[in-house]
């Protein structure tokens, strides 16, 4: 009965309690999209990148390490000499090692010279491997492999052909025109940065940059740049039917991609044999005298990150906390602002056997019906919502929204704000309360 | 409403209750004021309601007849004395003691009816059953219900009417209704005949006298015409003579929250 009654006076003030309804559906949705987007940056973050060990740069910091490494962010570190790449690849510890070259790009989207070894060792997620959607890895110097979302924004397929800019900007005058790379294989999506990167040889890299267009950011050694122009020159003297046959093979061999040694490279990945030495060899790498170098644990890195990030989150949700709060006054507000106009009908509900405390209830049924109500609208407007919003978040800003959307925290936002509500009733409620212990036959006249 | 088998157990207690009780109302040294430092607006030495009487209580506006039937309500506490209702001492008992006495054996009828307008006739009349906790089944208590608006030529289909829908005719009908679906014993009319011509107040005394033939009840109005419908006329003057009348409700209504 006292549900049918909460309902009906409910109904009664429709337009107060509609927009009353609207006010916390809105701050309640508020909260959860900041919740939701901070759990799923939290998660799409966190699988960017698993099972590499140690990431090795030049000295600079390890959240500028880790950005230009995984996140393709900022600005690449200086190069580290590829001595110092082989005398890494050469250490009992390490099981693999994915050497990276940084600072060019391709229609604003970064290029990452690289070798097959990012394709058969890098992974993400719960150690998932990346995939190709169509074509292969690397097959000759001047391949390339795209990521999901650049072969979908700009259309690219296998055998097409693509220019790279010279530095990192979206638009560059600077072209390695008489370079043209040949698109062999399109990865699948992996809802990571990966997605946004353009992968070529290292090989093809140097080539690109020789001559007198060597990028500060992206240096690759001339002595390689002298080795690519030997083998040039050697081709200008040889037999054109030999030319001919030469091409030919290289274009129906394997291309082993691991056996051209840049003399530097940006950044190196590393496997290790066994995870419990990457604390050690960190070290050692950090102590290195023949060449200043940096080794980070990307899971350490991650984590200070995020710590980062963590304040700004917790700011905004600190926030939408309040819009929530404010709401849940307002809703305050409406019930207190309609005691006048119902002293009559509590008058009447006391003498027809209503208790204070029942009168407290009923006050405190109407609040919570409207936020209950409330919630649930909310959850379906985020659902909503995020599923219409889904497309343009994983393209524009990486954000890969994944299922259950509403985690724990959305169960405890939503409790939470149900706990308040019933705080915030008690002033209507008490005022009921009050008015109900003197409410007599004559409360309208 | 005794025609209707009743087979709950509150009920039997109420019809044992009921044939023990001699006295409906008895009032000794009640005084009430709004303030410590006011007069009394209420003080009556002593008065007794027979059980059945029906009691005219009359007395100019302002006079303290409202205030009276709030005591006898509960929804007021003497500021001293003690009223006893039904032989129970009822301004001693707790407030949810005197919430669920004042639920199962007192009706009350407003001056304006008072229903509640957002609810249904039904929902309005359920009410009532609702708070006094009568734990009767859902086809006893619709079976009371349809008996008793037949009684009160009610149309059934107003059953599911909102309360503000209906004539002011209907709406008393109601009024009543709701007072008496509890069975009550002791039932307080408050001027509900203070708008009506003297045809529809004729028809409203003898409807209201028909239904609560077996109740105590204690009427007020300010119109002594009415005196010949009751057992016995009480006038305020008589009953608190020497009372600080307040002249203006408003004022009453700012003490009562200032008290609050």
């Amino acid at each position: 009965m006292l549900s049918t009654i909460a309902i009906e006076s409910l109904k009664r003030r429709k337009t107060t309690a509609i927009l009353t309804l609207l006010s916390i559906t809105i701050s309640i949705s508020l909260l959860l999209c900041v919740d939701i987007i901070r759990s799923q940056v939290k998660t799409s973050f966190t699988r960017t990148v698993s099972g590499v060990d140690l990431i090795v740069g030049a000295p600079s910091g390890q959240l500028n390490l880790l950005l230009s490494s995984v996140f393709n962010i900022g600005t690449p570190t200086k190069g580290i000499e590829y001595k110092s790449v082989a005398s890494l690849k050469s250490n009992k510890q390490v099981s693999w090692l994915i050497p990276l070259s940084l600072g060019d790009t391709h229609r604003g989207f970064r290029v990452v010279g690289t070798t097959n070894s990012f394709f058969d060792h890098f992974k993400y997620g719960d150690m998932q491997s990346l995939e190709m959607a169509e074509g292969s890895v690397f097959t000759q110097p001047l391949s390339t492999v795209v990521g999901a979302d650049i072969a979908k924004s700009l259309g690219y397929k296998v055998g097409d052909k693509i220019i790279i800019s010279h530095g990192l900007g979206s638009v560059s005058f600077n072209n390695h025109d008489d370079h043209p790379f040949t698109i062999s294989g399109v990865l699948k999506k992996t809802g990571t940065p990966v997605d946004k990167a353009v992968y070529v040889t290292l090989q093809g890299l140097e080539e690109a940059h020789t001559g007198p267009k060597l990028s500060p950011t992206s240096m690759l050694g001339r002595k390689s740049a002298d080795k690519a122009n030997e083998h040039e020159h050697e081709h200008e003297h040889e037999h054109e039917h030999e030319h001919e046959h030469d091409k030919h093979t290289e274009e129906h061999a394997p291309y082993n991609s691991e056996a051209f040694t840049p003399e530097s490279v940006s950044v190196v990945m590393l496997g290790l044999k066994h995870r419990v030495t990457a604390l050690q060899l960190q070290y050692q790498i950090n102590q290195s005298k023949k060449e200043p170098l940096m080794a980070i644990l990307p899971g350490m890195a991650l984590a200070e990150l995020w710590q980062i990030m963590g304040n700004v989150e917790s700011l905004l949700l600190g926030l939408s906390g309040l819009i929530v709060i404010c709401a849940l006054i307002g809703l305050a507000t409406m019930l207190l602002a309609t005691m006048r106009e119902r002293y009559q009908e509590i008058a009447v509900l006391r003498t027809i056997g209503a208790g204070p405390f029942t009168l407290l209830l009923l006050i405190q049924i109407e609040a919570m019906l409207l936020t209950t109500v409330s919630a649930a609208l909310s959850l379906g407007l985020v659902a909503g919502l995020m599923s219409m919003l889904k497309p343009w978040l994983s393209s524009t800003y990486g954000l890969f929204l994944s299922s259950p959307l509403f985690g724990q925290s959305s169960v405890i936002i939503i409790l939470l704000i149900l706990g308040c509500t019933y705080l915030v009733s008690l002033f209507p409620a008490v005022a009921a309360y009050k008015r109900g212990l003197h409410a007599g036959l004559n409360a309208n006249s | 409403m005794n025609t209707i088998n009743k087979n709950n157990s509150t009920h039997s207690q109420r019809n044992a209750l009921e044939k023990e009780c001699k006295t409906a109302i008895e009032v000794s040294n009640l005084q009430f004021s709004y303030t410590k430092e006011s007069a009394p607006i209420i003080d009556i030495e002593a008065w007794q309601v027979s059980k059945g009487e029906h009691v005219f209580l009359s007395g100019p506006s302002g006079s303290g007849k409202s205030t009276l039937l709030n005591l006898l309500c509960g929804t007021l506490t003497p500021t001293q004395g003690d009223i006893a209702l039904l032989e129970q001492p009822f301004s001693a008992l707790s407030n949810r003691q005197r919430d669920k006495f004042r639920a199962r054996n007192i009706g009350v009828v407003f001056q304006q009816f008072n229903l509640i307008p957002y609810l249904s006739v039904a929902q309005n009349i359920n009410a009532a059953v609702y708070f006094a906790g009568a734990k009767t089944s859902k086809e006893t208590a619709d079976a009371q219900l349809r008996h008793l608006l037949d009684k009160l030529q009610l149309p059934s289909h107003v059953l599911h009417a909102k309360a503000d829908a209906l004539s002011i005719g209907q709406q008393q009908r109601v009024a009543i209704a709701r007072a008496l679906i509890n069975d009550p014993q002791l039932l307080i009319v408050d001027e509900p005949t203070s708008a009506l011509d003297t045809d529809a107040r004729d028809s409203f005394m003898s409807l209201l006298k028909d239904v609560a033939a077996e109740s105590t009840m204690i009427f007020v109005s300010h119109d002594k015409a009415m005196e010949s419908y009751f057992d016995r006329h009480c006038s305020m003057s008589e009953l608190s003579p020497c009372t600080n009348h307040v002249k203006a409700s408003g004022d009453k209504t700012q003490i009562v929250q200032e008290r609050a």
